[in-house]
């Protein structure tokens, strides 16, 4: 996917979660007070929600195996010209790069179906951009949504 | 979330409503797995209040279609409200299930 950046977007809100399944609900509840507070667009809200989510899903449960530094995550809500909102996700977890990740396939039936790889499919579809970088033990992950108004 | 579970003559209606997010997802499945192993007819999921649904939802209801389909019963859903449906639509889920 392009970005579509600029490359120092200033910070407006962050927040620091634990690195625990449970913890993803504070996440999304931080969103979704910051969205009643800007009266964001119900249908970029709920994208927006679970793209998040699907990132820290994928954060929570991976990044830190066999990582002996205290897991760290942050997100940061970012400051971007037009009407699109930015989140990126910071973690000091192992190299993970989700936009490399490939679409699954399309199963014919239950039994073919494999369990899992969905989510980066979900953000690529609710998002118009998703960016990957390490920076050194980091891995930042940026989303911006598509446009408020279509 | 809330589960509520009905008998429907031998098949098990469970209304669904909240959140299918993450940290709900296992609790989602643990229910829908505790219905498969305890019944023996179909089962059908009524999506009605679900506001919320994440690939980890998904997940649960596909691990309760294989063990329906090993067991050779049907396992539909209903009722899905649009922004459900959406997920549903990307993730090629819609195919996968018998929705009404």
């Amino acid at each position: 996917m392009s970005t579509s950046l600029p490359p120092q977007a200033p910070i407006r809100a962050s927040l620091t979660i634990d690195a625990t399944v449970d913890a993803i609900a504070d996440a999304t509840e931080w969103l979704g007070t910051l969205a009643e507070a800007e009266d964001w667009p119900v249908a970029l809200k709920f994208g927006l929600e679970l793209s998040v989510e699907e990132a820290l899903a994928n954060v929570v449960s991976y990044a830190f195996e066999g990582i002996d530094a205290a897991p760290m995550i942050r997100l940061d809500l970012l400051e971007l010209d037009g009407d699109r909102i930015g989140v990126r996700i910071v973690d000091n977890g192992i190299p993970f790069d989700p936009t490399n990740v490939a679409e699954p396939e399309v199963p014919e039936s239950v039994e073919d179906a494999k369990i899992g790889g969905h989510g980066v499919q979900l953000m690529r579809h609710f998002l118009e951009s998703l960016t990957y970088q390490r920076q050194g033990n980091e891995n930042h992950l940026t989303l911006v949504t598509k446009p408020k108004t279509p | 979330m809330q589960i509520e579970r009905e008998q429907a003559g031998e098949d098990v209606l469970l209304k669904v409503a909240g959140r299918l997010d993450t940290p709900n997802a296992k609790p989602f499945e643990a229910s829908l797995l505790e219905v498969v192993n305890t019944t023996g007819g179909g089962i059908v999921v009524d999506l009605a209040g679900v506001v919320y649904v994440s690939s980890s939802g998904l997940r649960a209801l596909l691990v309760a279609g294989k063990a329906m389909r090993t067991a050779k019963r049907k396992l539909s859903l209903k009722s899905l409200q649009p922004q459900i449906r959406e997920v549903f639509d990307i993730s090629g889920f819609s195919t996968l299930f018998e929705i009404s």
